[in-house]
């Protein structure tokens, strides 16, 4: 080992590596410009496109536009359609709902995480991952076999004599909650034990020894600071559901319209691409809105955890 | 049972209810995908529960099954090409922001990160339209490119973190014993990352695999992926071949599991 890096620092750098050296040494900006050319080329030009297209009437021909003129017509246009209303809304309580149900369930696992042994904490991550890494589609499947007319849940009640016939769960709102919550339930897991797991642990023990109660001590220790992973994994968890087509799609039986289902139709089957651009945007815009109030609220109760430390 | 020992009802009564609910929402987790393996032996052509009989037929149909082989192997391929783009164009990235000396370290980390926070819809739906204007029509690499571009932030992030925990004390070393930053990064540096770099290929690649959310928008007339083809096969049909492609997809996840856990442990993933 040492022979070879002696032997290393004395050959002299050739070209490849000089040019490498004088990029790296300078410490400079210059690693990151292809992707900096990249995201700007496949991101940031798309997003203004995307911009421009919404807010302007144009003309096409042959591919290319050849007039362009601005206009809010599209907006007004997506605003004064209660479609539009309908359908976010739809969406907008999905996803709302999907992220406090997520937590009320994902919350116990993290707590489970925080005061359980090794084995119980290996369990829970392998539990959290795994599904992560297959694909939604196939985790929605699964939904579709319990949940069907014959399916799992159904044969179980009617032979266990608690049904006389077969509840109809699929396509309906109950069928597209339990399949978006139980999918997404490991994207809240995950930041809640990422920060519940950076806790110093002795304030748990500081808290039981001045004798509060495992209760008094979840909800005034371990609560107030794991408030930045709740902000989190809601983050995660509303982008998400608030943007998907899976589960609607196959659990809402098609005819279940969300945001996403409305653009996807609009896009790729009726090739409006104003109204496209419109409805992306609105997506986009009323997204962020709820992530900055979600930032907003975790903040807010954040510095109300940091008031009560000093 | 020795922490009900010495406490109010109340407390043994709230604890209960906590942990009840958190082994409930583990066998949620688990459960679905019990459900499906056991479906994906069954003789039954229709699904129904509990099962008849065992086959494979279902794991064979799959792979007999043209489109969904071709679909597999799109998707492999796009899952391959966004690994690759992500570390070459990532990895730098994540050294650029955390070691370099210019203004804007943290105005490019964010930068990074911006795609990654806009619904995949959203940037399907723009990439479509700007690449319609320029005459770049949907193609596998459309998809890939564009899948690389929401994803890096993932790749970035994974090395980012690892970068910030080593100890400059080893570059230096490294310096003081003459070694070029070339030399350095080569044999210091790239090392030490390479759990990170693993753990962001694993999570890179499956989303090149499973993403839908972009890849409906950009992805090949004729070179359809396998998320697109699973959806159009869930929505129209209800033959347990999906349940067998589950199956295969499970293996696969405890297989990536697996190379997770050993490169950099499964409690850093989401770090």
């Amino acid at each position: 080992m040492a022979e070879a890096a002696i032997h290393r620092r004395i050959t002299p750098p050739g070209f490849g590596e000089q040019v490498a050296d004088a990029l790296l040494s300078g410490r400079g900006i210059w690693p990151a410009v292809p992707a900096i050319v990249v995201l700007t080329v496949v991101a940031v030009i798309p997003f203004a496109i995307l911009l421009s297209l919404g807010f302007s009437d144009f003309e096409m021909s042959r591919g290319a536009i050849i007039s362009q003129t601005f206009s809010f017509s599209h907006l007004t246009n997506a605003l004064t359609d209660p479609l539009y209303w309908i359908t976010f809304q739809r969406s907008m309580n999905l996803a709302l709902s999907t992220t406090a149900l997520c937590l009320l369930f994902g919350y116990p696992v993290a707590y489970l995480f925080l005061t359980g042994g090794p084995w119980t904490k290996r369990l829970i991550l392998v539990l959290t991952i795994a599904p992560l890494l297959t694909s939604g589609i196939v985790r929605t499947y699964a939904w579709l076999v319990i949940l069907g007319g014959r399916g799992v849940l159904n044969s179980a009640l009617l032979q266990a004599g608690l049904i006389d016939q077969a509840l109809r769960i699929m396509n309906t709102h109950w069928a597209v909650l339990i399949g978006m919550v139980q999918i997404h339930l490991p994207v809240m897991i995950l930041p809640l034990i990422a920060v519940m797991s950076r806790h110093d642990s002795r304030l748990v023990e500081a808290s039981e020894n001045l004798g509060a109660s495992r209760i008094g001590t979840l909800r005034t220790v371990i609560l107030p600071l794991s408030v930045p992973g709740i902000g989190t994994g809601s983050a995660l968890v509303f982008t998400l559901t608030y943007t998907t087509f899976v589960v609607p799609q196959i659990l809402g039986g098609g005819n279940y319209l969300n945001a996403a289902t409305m653009i996807y139709e609009q896009v790729v089957f009726s090739l409006e691409w104003s109204k496209g651009s419109v409805s992306s945007l609105i997506l986009m815009v009323t997204c962020l809105m709820v992530l900055v109030a979600i930032a907003l609220l975790t903040n807010h109760f954040t510095k109300w955890t940091k008031g009560h430390d000093a | 049972m020795k922490w009900f020992r010495g406490r109010s009802p109340v407390d043994v009564v709230g604890i209960g209810l906590v942990l009840a609910v958190a082994v409930f929402s583990l066998v949620l987790l688990v459960a679905p995908s019990i459900i499906v393996v056991i479906i994906s032996f069954d003789t039954r052509a229709y699904v129904t529960f509990p099962p008849a009989g065992f086959t494979l037929r279902w794991y064979k149909a799959v792979f007999e099954h043209g489109e969904l082989v071709e679909a597999m192997l799109n998707s492999l391929q796009v899952g391959l090409t966004v690994t690759v783009l992500c570390i070459v164009l990532g990895v730098p990235t994540a050294l650029a922001c955390v070691r370099g000396r210019f203004r804007g370290t943290t105005a490019l980390s964010v930068f990074v990160l911006v795609p990654h926070m806009v619904p995949g819809i959203v940037l399907g739906v723009a990439v479509l339209f700007a690449g319609a204007l320029v005459g770049v029509s949907p193609s596998i690499w459309l998809q890939s490119i564009s899948i690389t571009v929401f994803i890096l932030a993932v790749m970035v992030r994974t090395v980012q973190s690892r970068l910030m925990r080593l100890d400059p004390a080893l570059e230096e070393a490294a310096a003081n014993l003459r070694a070029t930053p070339f030399q350095s990064l080569r044999t210091v540096t790239f090392p030490l990352l390479m759990p990170a770099i693993l753990a962001g290929a694993v999570f890179t690649f499956v989303e090149g695999f499973d993403n839908l959310s972009v890849a409906i928008f950009t992805h090949g007339f004729r070179d359809r992926p396998l998320p697109v083809e699973l959806l159009a096969l869930v929505q129209y049909t209800s033959s347990p071949i999906v349940a067998a492609v589950s199956g295969v997809q499970i293996v696969l996840a405890i297989a990536a599991l697996v190379i997770v856990s050993m490169s950099i442990g499964l409690d850093k993933v989401n770090e």
